[in-house]
């Protein structure tokens, strides 16, 4: 029996023993070689070093090895880093190794250790006491150590970057310029501002590692390394991202990485902010209207492209209208750009800028509509226009191509159009031909023909006052009414190929959605069935062509009365669509 | 000695004082050991246990099968030892700790940094915890499979259980208060496991009228979300209701194992002792002339008294020097793993961010790859079932035979090997099939949840389980033997699962071989 015993008192012994070794390494691990205190005996022996007059001494004989931390509690800090930095607000600290020198530049004389402590500006793991877990790069810490090129990202919490020196927030400005110049505003919201098709931005700088895509990023995992690799090729890193980025460099890439940073919901309490900090929130709550340029540069440029060229995404199937060239601009009225501004275009990438949602007021919608109308090409003047050569011929082809549909190919005014070569018409004379071409009839089907040159202006004018006159008087002429049953049979015919049966869209626009029955009126769809729309498959129904008939005026009123009335059934019931006016 | 204690006769009062005042030392000793020196014959040696508030729950013998290593494993010492390190450097802990949303991770950030050993003391916690319910885990396993629930000690196998599920439930408990990221998400799960009876209610659509899943959350959490109303009831179970319950139970454990006879052991031959080899020395001299005072009554078939050699040793110091050698054996383990290997703490909890996976502690983990079958069936009724099985054992299986002794009853080896493998392969074979065809719900999209609620991996493991028990049962005509079958499967297939769900499963409880090839977030 005493074998048994004896074994349990040698395990006794033996596991007691290893107990008191591990206790003891541990305390004194713990109490005498940890890290920080390591450091801060090198650091006595510098401050003896340099202990040279009567304040050096008295620092030095008052330096005691301890924890340090700076706690700022309006700002949520608790920061040790102190611990480590010691000599981190002594000026006599420049010549000695990390972690003992003094900070850079003139930052700590406005931002005293002990009011602001370290990580609101560096981020990191404040409460650490060793490198590796302050710095929390792979450590389980949402918000590691900046690096030094990076930290300025943190000043746009308490200052307006415009109002500090240049040279220390370079990386900042630049990445805020580059964010207007470059259109993000167009697919991400800012401060209320700008498209929905990406994300908001308002607090990206807060996102952690774990809130973003790092299967394709090389550790260590830092929000910013993402940010920079993602700017550079979205798809790349996130798979099936739709996002679009314009070639930048990686010095741009940085910036803007800077910047997304720097775009964090901070409480940041109000004594701690810059004054100029509290007039730009002053300016963000009263905004000053955007002009035009500036609406389109922020908002639109980016699929719309910078001149209006409009953009082809393939790699989204997108393609983004020109809506600086005539072909849209001709025969959009203001009241369909501001509609289409307000809702967006439903199925469509076109997001909604409405005022309701606070990106643009009416009044900045009106400056974009007459932005766009001002960049628009003109048509020649009536001067320009009687100095240019005519041509019979050329007016002749002009007029049977462009006017015929609905005037009639001898000026005789179709139910869509008024008649052209009636006695009163010829008594307005040539400047009331001339304004209707080159500014079209607003409300009305007759678009602008800014595409134009003066030459044809001329041919087409001089043709259409050479037309033999009619009988009757534009005076007595009324615009035709459709008849939505008529249409209904036309549009299973010729347009529910493209446009779906019900109008729901398929290749085609959804004629019969929301956005599009709001912002389209009758002579709108009159107008696209006859002309087309240059730059998309809708061909033009006015002309002849081999795969499609050309349709009598009364069949293109039909369309019209049947894709606003019939397929807009519900709109109408509380809104009646416009009828166009009885116009030129 | 005592001769010594009293002052020399004649002396006045200030000598008295004097001579009391020398003597201090001495008197107090005797005053607080009651016995005031080593013992040194056995009957000394039992007042030394008798005479001891902290000892007296021995028996004052004990017999060399339960002082044997190889019976016991000293698993139910090692739960208990780290359960003594657990309340030590819990109370520790309590002293920097902060029970509030706001505090609570910073108060960990605090202990783990600037607290000296701060980080020391918390791994021992965390260490220990493990220890602990892998012991009552492995004790539970030992004592049946050395039959010593048989009567009658039926009753304190019941006290077990619920020592294993008071342990669990310290462990979970404790797991909310970093307030970290880790924390947060697994008692989301675990207040979605209490939620689960939803499941059936909403597959009958009752919920609206009675709804004992969310009354189960709500008083879970005190609240709808995982916050503070949810940490200061963890807190306050963790630190005060548990361990309080823990206590008494454990006591009523110790106390019903004397009561029962100490441990389960099989009959002594009469007259013999030579199986020991000659080691033991006999303690009552057939046909004794003592006379013996009543101590205690203790149950047993036959009293040991009057009767030839006994297997016996003196508890003081044999046993006490076991029971010490385990309780530092326990200690240093806790404490070495302590020094290498920190207690995990995440990212501050932060519900905006979901933990993917959000995996429950290990022990849970076999449980919440049934649940991702089916909260309710897989969260709630199999490990009740499985509770009330094992409640049951003692009361079904009333055949003596086989206590005390590993794999004691005939023929409980090999079954116990087959249903090893058994349980094996159906878990394995379960899991890989689920794992590469799916299950009901990705063949069938529509089919009604209360299908799946009955039919699911989960229940038909447990059926399979039954199944192969029933047949052990007829085809051996034992009823042990089939609990043995049962038993083994059910453990066999809880340590499938746990591994399973530990390793192989990644975000979205997808399966992967190894976490390195999780895509990484």
């Amino acid at each position: 029996m005493n074998d048994l015993s004896r074994l349990y008192r040698w395990l006794l012994l033996g596991t007691s023993l290893a107990t008191l070794l591990f206790l003891s390494v541990a305390a004194v691990q713990e109490n005498f070689f940890s890290q920080w205190q390591v450091l801060q005996r090198q650091y006595r022996a510098i401050l003896k070093q340099k202990a040279t007059d009567a304040r050096g001494q008295e620092l030095y004989r008052n330096f005691e090895i301890e924890l340090r931390q700076v706690s700022v509690p309006e700002l949520r800090a608790v920061d040790r880093c102190v611990t480590c930095h010691v000599g981190i607000d002594d000026p006599r600290m420049t010549d000695v190794r990390q972690p003992f020198a003094v900070h850079p530049g003139d930052i700590l004389e406005h931002h005293p250790v002990d009011r602001f402590g370290c990580t609101v500006c560096h981020q990191g793991q404040g409460p650490a006491t060793n490198f590796r877990d302050a710095k929390a790069e792979d450590v389980y810490w949402d918000y590691p150590l900046l690096t030094a090129e990076l930290t300025q990202s943190s000043c746009l919490a308490c200052h307006d970057p415009e109002k500090l020196p240049a040279k220390q927030v370079e990386l900042l400005l630049a990445g805020q310029k580059l964010y207007q110049e470059k259109s993000c505003g167009s697919c991400h919201q800012l401060k209320g501002r700008g498209g929905n098709l990406g994300a908001a931005l308002d607090d990206v700088g807060s996102k952690t590692r774990h809130q973003l895509t790092m299967v394709n990023i090389e550790p260590p995992h830092t929000t910013w390394r993402w940010h920079v690799a993602h700017f550079r090729d979205p798809a790349g890193i996130v798979p099936g991202s739709q996002m679009v980025v314009p070639p930048i460099s990686d010095q741009e890439a940085l910036a803007l990485t800077v910047y997304m940073l720097a775009l964090r919901r901070r409480d940041v309490p109000e004594s701690y902010l810059a004054p100029d900090k509290i007039e730009e929130k002053y300016r963000e709550l009263h905004p000053e209207p955007l002009v035009g340029e500036q609406i389109y540069t922020a908002y639109c440029a980016a699929c719309h492209h910078p001149q209006g060229q409009g953009s082809n995404f393939p790699a989204l199937g997108v393609r983004a209208p020109a809506i600086g060239s005539s072909d849209f601009i001709d025969v959009a009225s203001d009241q369909f750009i501001l509609a289409t501004l307000e809702a967006g275009r439903s199925e469509r990438k076109m997001p909604a800028f409405a005022a309701a949602k606070g990106t643009l007021s009416a009044d900045e919608a009106q400056g974009l509509v007459a932005f766009l109308r001002q960049r628009a090409p003109r048509a020649p003047s009536l001067a320009e226009v009687e100095r240019a050569a005519s041509d019979r011929a050329l007016g002749e082809q002009l007029y049977q191509a462009e006017c015929a549909a609905c005037h009639g190919d001898r000026g005789q005014g179709t139910p869509l159009g008024s008649p052209l070569a009636t006695a009163d018409r010829r008594a307005a004379g040539r400047a009331a031909l001339h304004r209707a071409l080159a500014e079209g009839v607003p409300g009305t089907a007759m678009p602008r023909y800014t595409r134009f040159t003066a030459a044809e202006l001329r041919s087409l004018i001089d043709y259409t006052a050479s037309l033999p006159t009619v009988p009757g008087s534009r005076a007595r002429w009324e615009l035709g009414q459709g008849d939505p049953n008529a249409g209904r049979e036309l549009f299973q015919k010729i347009c529910a190929g493209c446009h779906g049966d019900q109008g729901q869209g398929k290749t085609g626009p959804a004629l019969a959605s929301h956005g599009f029955q709001k912002a389209a009126t009758e002579a709108f769809v009159a107008a696209t069935v006859v002309r087309g729309r240059a730059g998309t498959p809708m061909p033009a129904f006015g002309r002849a062509s081999v795969n499609y008939p050309r349709l009598t005026a009364q069949e293109v009123l039909d369309l019209g009365a049947f894709v606003k009335r019939g397929l807009g059934v519900k709109l109408q019931a509380s809104q009646p669509a416009t009828q166009p006016k009885t116009g030129d | 000695m005592a001769t010594q204690l009293t002052p020399p006769p004649g002396s006045n009062a200030a000598q008295e004082f004097l001579h009391n005042l020398r003597h201090l030392p001495q008197t107090f000793k005797d005053a607080w050991l009651r016995l005031g020196k080593v013992p040194e014959s056995e009957r000394e040696e039992s007042q030394a246990t008798f005479h001891n508030f902290f000892l007296h729950i021995h028996s004052v013998r004990v017999h060399v099968r339960s002082l044997a290593p190889t019976l016991t494993l000293g698993l139910g010492l090692i739960a208990t030892s780290s359960f003594i390190v657990l309340c030590i450097t819990g109370v520790l802990l309590m002293v920097y700790y902060k029970p509030s949303t706001e505090l609570a991770y910073q108060s960990m950030k605090d202990i783990h940094f600037t607290v000296a050993t701060g980080r020391f003391v918390r791994n021992i916690h965390r260490w220990s915890a493990h220890i602990m319910v892998l012991a009552v885990f492995l004790h539970m396993a030992r004592v049946f499979f050395t039959a010593s629930y048989k009567k009658p000690r039926e009753f304190n196998w019941l006290i077990g259980l619920a020592l294993l599920v008071v342990t669990l439930g310290l462990s979970f408990t404790g797991y909310l208060l970093p307030w970290d990221q880790l924390a947060y998400w697994a008692i989301t799960i675990g207040a979605n496991i209490a939620n689960s009876p939803r499941e059936l209610t909403d597959a009958l659509g009752i919920t609206a009228w009675f709804d004992p899943g969310g009354f189960q959350r709500r008083l879970l959490l005190g609240a709808n979300y995982v916050g503070e109303d949810a940490l200061i009831r963890f807190y306050i179970l963790h630190v005060f209701v548990l361990p309080v319950v823990l206590v008494i139970l454990v006591s009523v454990h110790f106390w019903r194992i004397r009561k029962d006879g100490g441990l389960a052991r099989p009959e002594d031959p009469m007259g013999g002792g030579a199986e020991w080899g000659g080691r033991v020395r006999p303690v009552f001299q057939p046909l004794a002339t003592k006379t013996y005072g009543l101590m205690a009554l203790v149950r047993g078939r036959r009293p040991p008294v009057n009767r030839g050699p006994e297997n016996t040793m003196m508890s003081w110091p044999h046993l006490f020097w076991a029971e010490l050698a385990v309780f530092m054996f326990t200690v240093l383990i806790s404490l070495a793993l302590s020094f290498f290997f920190d207690a995990p703490l995440k990212e501050i909890a932060n519900p905006a961010i979901p933990e993917n996976p959000a995996k429950a502690p290990w022990y849970f983990l076999g449980i919440q790859e049934l649940v991702s079958y089916s909260a309710f069936t897989g969260g709630l009724m199999i490990p009740l079932v499985a509770l009330i099985g094992l409640a049951l054992i003692p009361f079904l299986d009333r055949r003596p035979g086989g206590e005390g002794v590993w794999f004691g009853t005939p023929g409980e080896r090999p079954v116990a090997w087959q249903s090893a493998l058994f349980g094996f392969a159906v878990a394995v074979g379960m899991l890989a099939f689920t794992v590469n065809f799916g299950w009901l719900r990705s063949w069938f999209p529509r089919i009604p949840q209360l299908v799946i609620l009955l039919i699911n991996p989960g229940s038909l493991l447990v059926l399979l389980y039954a199944g192969w028990s029933l047949w052990v049962l007829r085809q051996r005509n034992s009823v042990r033997l089939a609990a043995v079958a049962l038993f083994t499967c059910f453990l066999v297939g809880f340590t499938v699962l746990t591994y399973f769900a530990t390793v192989h499963r990644g975000p979205n409880w997808q399966f992967y071989w190894w976490p390195s090839q999780w895509p990484v977030h």
